[in-house]
């Protein structure tokens, strides 16, 4: 149904669309700046003006992988031959493997374990977060809590001074009871920060779910635990996919204390990226691929949820 | 089927007492619609019977079971919202299951008992769909499918027909008493509406300010109010109540409104008064008009005339007061017209004009 518009409005709305086009431009801008260095030959990556046509190649991915040096010599012939592709992409970009003294085998770059640690910490701490948050909010939305509104501001208080803040006492304490560079300290401390924010959030959604639908499975039989796994949870799936998005998102993108509190065993990709800057000349095409894969879990996460993420809460089967 | 009991219920939310001394036996099979405005109680005592809140005191007992301290699950009651509250994640089918589920029983009468449900109700083609996908009818009638699938003790509603528009309200006031026959389920069902209260009810509860004002057939509600607060909210047109003085004795009495002329009744209609403060109240169809004068009748003029097509209410004035007064459609031609006015004192009603409690004439 198309509803009457005067010509302020028409005009109003083109002015909207056109900023949100530049919105757009400015966000993605970078983005795309990442993405095309990642598959640019070392040689175009610093152009100015920055190149925008070239032949896209694999070699920063490849080199992203693998401990590499300087080559002094070239490659001999029959090891060129045997190699398989990736390590081609290296030796024609003038570098050379690091191979292990006694087994020869080509060591890889940090960059996979730091990956992983990555995806570990975030899905974890994204995990205990939510489900925290999920039944504290619950218990907070549903059950008369003395002092209720004192609780909330304290939980979210816990977010009002920059983390920066206290990362020295953290750094002290952490070392001191063993936590430093390990995975559990990352999570504890991710889920610490997650977990007020999800509280919140988690509030509003499940305030919204009116209380008669547990009411109604209550009165059918089943215990109040029953009733929030069959009734509440479904119905709140689309908060807690939004809340486990953003948790995630701000888990995954987490650097300074990544920086502080870890160094190898449970260091992330975001403090080791720009490691890679001091070591040796900056190799910006290896930088950008290694960005641009540490971009793309979060937007897989927020594609898949994106359903969830954009249905309305209720969908109109309760009379108010 | 169950018979329920409240004794001595009290419910305070804070310090606000919502609940006042309740005193309620429903029998096996039974039909009691508890009548009142909003925060009147009437919610609350129902939500009390099924476990949904606490009462400060006082016993509920189910079949001869104490129950007030059991969980709402243990009752073995069904209840249905006003909101419905279907699962918008379940189908239909899924909705109506969900208290068989509860209970464990098998998957292959678990099918049978939806699909009896589903029959009586007249739902069958519903079954795969989403809750959304339902009009309100069809929803209120799944939320009862829902509540009778497990053959509960008793079936309590909140206001279950209020969300719905005014034509359907009727069906399905009509469908649910339909279902209570065929089912001779004990009811326990709260409305606002006097309409429906009166033709669902085998017995009515008139609550106000958490206390029971009248507990009695519709009938009895109707023809003898037990208060001022029942008499005004019983009926439609309103009573008209309005304060009155017995004058005179002998064999007629004259009870006058205001400063007016005054109606001539037995004297045997207002002997039980002994003369103290009353009010009177009567009404519409009580009120007899008439073009002509005649013996008892009383010269007035009509103030306004609504037409409600199958009769009209028109309103007259004796001394200060304005009465209501219901007459055949097109019998006052419009406001300013002389009439001439009786009372059928047969339909009085008198009332203590302190503590507004009826006067009845012990019989």
């Amino acid at each position: 149904m198309a509803e009457v518009k005067t010509k302020s409005e028409v005009v109003m709305n083109r002015v909207a669309i056109v900023a949100v086009f530049v919105a757009l431009i400015i966000m993605l801008t970078p983005i795309y700046w990442i993405a095309s260095t990642a598959f640019k030959p070392r040689s175009l990556a610093t152009t100015v003006p920055p190149t925008v046509m070239f032949e896209p190649t694999l070699t920063p991915f490849a080199k992203l992988f693998v401990r590499r040096s300087q080559m002094r010599e070239p490659v001999e012939q029959e090891v060129y031959e045997a190699a398989p592709w990736w390590e081609k992409l290296i030796y024609d970009d003038g570098e050379n493997v690091v191979r292990n003294r006694r087994s020869g085998d080509i060591t890889p770059s940090g960059y996979a374990d730091r990956y992983k640690n990555s995806l570990i910490i975030s899905i974890i701490s994204t995990f205990l977060a939510v489900s925290m948050g999920t039944l504290t909010a619950y218990g907070f939305s549903r059950f008369k809590v003395k002092g209720e509104q004192d609780w909330l501001f304290f939980i979210l208080s816990t977010r009002m001074l920059p983390p920066v803040v206290v990362a020295i006492p953290m750094f002290l304490m952490y070392r001191t009871v063993g936590l430093h560079d390990t995975h559990l300290g990352l999570i504890i401390l991710y889920t610490a920060f997650n977990l007020s924010f999800a509280v919140w959030i988690m509030k509003g959604f499940i305030d919204e779910i009116p209380k008669e639908y547990e009411e109604a499975a209550l009165v059918d039989g089943y215990t109040r635990l029953q009733a929030f796994w069959k009734i509440v949870l479904p119905e709140a799936l689309t908060g807690i996919a939004a809340t486990a998005v953003f948790c995630f998102i701000i888990a995954w993108n987490e650097y300074a204390f990544a920086l502080m509190m870890t160094n190898r065993n449970a260091q992330t990709a975001p403090p080791y990226i720009p490691s890679q800057v001091g070591s040796g000349l900056p190799d910006w095409s290896v930088i950008a691929a290694g960005a641009f894969l540490f971009l793309l879990p979060v937007a897989i996460f927020t594609f898949l949820l994106r359903n969830h993420l954009l249905r309305g809460m209720s969908f109109g089967a309760i009379r108010k | 089927m169950a018979q329920i009991k409240l004794q001595n219920v009290q419910k305070f939310f804070g310090a606000v007492q919502v609940l006042r001394d309740i005193n309620l036996e429903i029998e096996d099979g039974e039909f009691v619609v508890m009548l009142g405005q909003s925060g009147c109680g009437k919610t609350t005592t129902l939500r009390a019977i099924a476990g949904l809140e606490t009462v400060s005191s006082g016993t509920i007992t189910i079949d001869g079971r104490e129950v007030q301290d059991l969980k709402a699950a243990d009752r073995d009651i069904a209840f249905v919202f006003q909101s419905f509250s279907l699962y918008p994640h379940m189908t239909v089918y899924e909705n109506i299951a969900f208290p068989l589920r509860a209970v464990r029983i098998p998957q292959s009468d678990r099918d049978k008992e939806v699909k009896e449900v589903a029959k009586v109700l007249g739902i069958e083609r519903l079954l795969s769909k989403r809750p959304s996908a339902l009009s309100g009818g069809d929803m209120q009638r799944v939320a009862i499918g829902r509540a009778l699938v497990r053959r509960p003790k008793a079936l309590l509603m909140d206001e279950p027909i209020g969300a719905l528009d005014a034509k359907l309200r009727e069906q399905m006031r009509a469908e649910i008493k339909r279902l209570h026959i065929a089912r001779n389920s004990t009811s326990v069902y709260v409305t606002h509406d006097q309409v429906e209260a009166m033709s669902l009810a085998d017995r009515i509860v008139v609550m106000h300010d958490g206390v029971l004002q009248q507990v009695d057939s519709p009938e009895q509600v109707y023809l003898h109010p037990a208060n001022l607060f029942v008499a005004q909210f019983v009926g439609s047109p309103v009573m008209n109540i309005t304060d009155v003085s017995v004058e005179g004795a002998g064999t007629d009495a004259l009870l006058r409104i205001g400063k007016s002329e005054g109606f001539r009744v037995p004297s045997a209609v207002v002997s039980h008064l002994n003369g103290a403060p009353a009010k009177l109240g009567i009404r519409p169809e009580a009120i007899i008009l008439s073009h002509e004068s005649g013996e008892g009748f009383v010269e007035t003029e009509t103030t306004n005339v609504e037409p409600l097509g199958s009769h009209d209410i028109v309103d007259i004035r004796i001394g200060d007061e304005t009465l209501r007064a219901r007459c055949e459609s097109g019998f006052a031609r419009g406001e300013g017209e002389r009439m001439w006015v009786s009372l059928d004192h047969h339909r009085a009603h008198f009332f203590d004009a302190g503590n507004g409690q009826s006067l009845r004439k012990e019989v």
